[in-house]
């Protein structure tokens, strides 16, 4: 078993390296193949699962699109966070053939339901923000990892900032 | 594999005058969080020829009185101490010498002896008054010697009816959450004394908020195995899974209702959380909520007819109650600014939940009617994740209060708290079971 899942993560590193050399019908039908033949998977190369597995979550993932961060039990976007995702979106704009997933996180106080749950309100409103400045909907999706993949693992608010973000995830240009 | 079946054949021994009722050491003459009542637990006696199963009687011991400290009335009489060894002494009401137990200053004692032959045992075990020197309890058990842990948590559970005049909590299992053998967050059970640990989930991903059918046989957990955080049924016992809930985006914290025909979850709609009822096969009764804010963490009323859940309506996290039917939520906590993990109590009286308070987070407990808010943990790192075992007195949650999270159980007051698990990673999202039939 262990031996097994240890070849469907090296597939999935493979996966992943292939993407982004790849089209982008090729990926975009990649990023839907929650069925397919890797199934168990599922998921967007460079997800911060995926690089959690990988043990390479919190280095190096910063891609074209910034993170953006929230105060405590709040998905209120700042201005701060306004000005980034309109930074975001004209980078969409400049490629419209990019596919995001917009990943929603939280610090590590409080419930894990209750946090999975906001980290599906932050996500959300990234992406309702971003398509009010005219990026489809159906470029975006959401999920939300609450607080299930810290970034810091410090136990002190300086970390847990850093943790309270909603990261973009480019699937394919 | 556990066996499905247990064939526990469970004969009184009750003796003439000796009634549960007529016990003097009934009731109230002490509460929990004492740890005061001195009861020795002796080693069964093997009357078996040979070694076969020689540790017996000693496990058999030694389960019954981690139970028992878990409970908070007792205080576990050192084994050491004990004059009256096991294998050349009495275990009747008529061949023990009480001298021998009074002096080391045991107000109660349990004694009794096993037999082995094959697979099979057959253990009596007795409680006695060392002070009126007679019997309060008597049960035989036969099963296969693998029934060990059930036979010893069902005489604790006797105990405790016996001086509580309820059942006690123990023939019952945890499942939970824990890193302690990497860094994804497994499922596990166990039995409440800490034993019998099993791991039940080897995903490699997120698994998160398990809790258990009526019949205590299947689990309910959201696991992001296939990349979005679906809903999933395990039978406990034969391994087989079924996914329950794949609705985009969450679906999340399945709560059997108690009749085991239904289950409320959280789901996600237009990227927010809401509260549903879905049947058995996953398909949607009912949304329960419908609003504009987070509404998580459905907790059934013990009737079935209402679901206590957290909620942000109020622009903070609240406890809330709604009937199943939906209509308009009665909020429940008034005090606190973060409110969440509602558990409603199996005696549908009080509604245990965790707030944000003193610096950390800490276990309350509100009447149902948002009265008389009691808070059980305090300045002692975060307590969260409150469970109520089967009997309504107990409760298992998670605490940081030795560092990295571990299992405690407490009383419903939070006179007794006693630590479960110890060994590496973080343990938390405790569920404890109803008894085990």
């Amino acid at each position: 078993m262990a031996v097994r899942l240890r070849a469907v993560a090296v597939l999935g590193v493979i996966l992943a390296v292939v993407s982004v050399g790849c089209s982008a019908k090729k990926k975009g039908a990649a990023a839907g193949a929650a069925g397919g033949g890797v199934g168990e998977e599922g998921l967007a190369p460079g997800s911060s699962l995926e690089r959690y597995k990988q043990g390479t979550l919190g280095t190096g993932e910063e891609g074209p699109l910034k993170d953006i961060h929230f105060a405590f039990d709040s998905a209120d976007l700042d201005e701060q966070a306004r000005g980034l995702l309109r930074d975001d979106a004209s980078w969409l704009k400049d490629h419209s053939r990019a596919k995001v997933e917009i990943e929603g996180h939280c610090d590590e106080r409080g419930t894990v339901e209750y946090n999975l749950a906001l980290g599906t309100r932050r996500a959300g409103a990234a992406k309702e923000y971003v398509v009010a400045l005219g990026i489809p909907a159906d470029r975006l999706t959401t999920i939300s990892y609450g607080e299930e993949l810290p970034l810091c693992h410090e136990h002190n608010e300086e970390c847990w900032q850093k943790n309270r973000r909603v990261h973009f995830v480019v699937l394919g240009e | 594999m556990r066996r499905m079946w247990w064939t526990l054949l469970v004969i009184s021994l009750v003796m003439g005058g000796a009634r549960p009722s007529d016990a003097q050491v009934r009731g109230t003459i002490f509460g929990p969080g004492a740890h005061s009542y001195p009861i020795a637990v002796s080693p069964l006696r093997n009357l078996s020829e040979g070694s076969a199963a020689a540790n017996f009687g000693a496990q058999f011991a030694d389960i019954v009185s981690a139970d028992l400290n878990l409970s908070g009335f007792f205080k576990i009489l050192d084994r050491a101490a004990y004059i009256e060894k096991p294998e050349t002494s009495g275990y009747t009401a008529d061949s023990i010498n009480f001298d021998n137990w009074s002096v080391i200053g045991a107000l109660a004692l349990v004694k009794g002896a096993y037999s082995v032959s094959g697979d099979n045992v057959t253990a009596e075990v007795r409680l006695f008054d060392v002070y009126q020197r007679r019997q309060l309890a008597g049960v035989r058990y036969h099963g296969s010697l693998g029934e060990l842990r059930r036979m010893a948590n069902k005489f604790a559970d006797e105990i405790m009816k016996q001086f509580s005049g309820e059942r006690g909590p123990f023939d019952t299992r945890l499942a939970f959450v824990s890193t302690r053998d990497g860094k994804f967050k497994e499922l596990y059970a166990m039995s409440p004394d800490g034993g019998d640990l099993q791991q039940v989930t080897k995903t490699q991903t997120i698994n998160v908020s398990p809790s258990w059918s009526p019949d205590s046989r299947l689990l309910l957990y959201t696991s992001y195995k296939r990349g979005n955080p679906d809903l999933y049924e395990l039978d406990f016992l034969s391994g087989r899974e079924v996914l329950i809930s794949s609705r985009p985006g969450l679906n999340l914290g399945g709560r059997f209702s108690p009749d085991g025909s239904k289950i409320a979850l959280t789901i996600e709609d237009k990227g927010n959380a809401d509260i549903a009822i879905v049947d058995r096969g996953g398909n949607l009764l009912r949304r329960v909520t419908d609003s504009w804010a987070i509404d998580v963490s459905p907790s059934w009323s013990p009737d079935g007819r209402r679901l206590a859940f957290t909620s942000n309506r109020s622009g903070a996290p609240q406890i809330y109650i709604v009937g199943v039917e939906g209509g308009e939520p009665r909020r429940v906590t008034f005090s606190g600014t973060y409110n969440t993990s509602p558990a409603w109590s199996p005696k549908g009286d009080l509604i245990a939940y965790v707030s944000r308070a003193d610096g950390g987070f800490n276990l309350f407990t509100v009447k149902v009617d948002g009265s008389d808010t009691r808070q059980l943990t305090q300045a002692a790192g975060d307590n969260e994740d409150p469970s109520w075992a089967p009997d309504g007195r107990y409760m298992v949650f998670s605490s940081s209060r030795t560092g990295r999270k571990k299992l405690f159980v407490t009383d419903l007051t939070g006179s007794s708290q006693v630590q479960l698990t110890r060994v590496g990673g973080d343990d938390s999202s405790p569920a404890w079971s109803r008894w085990l039939e």
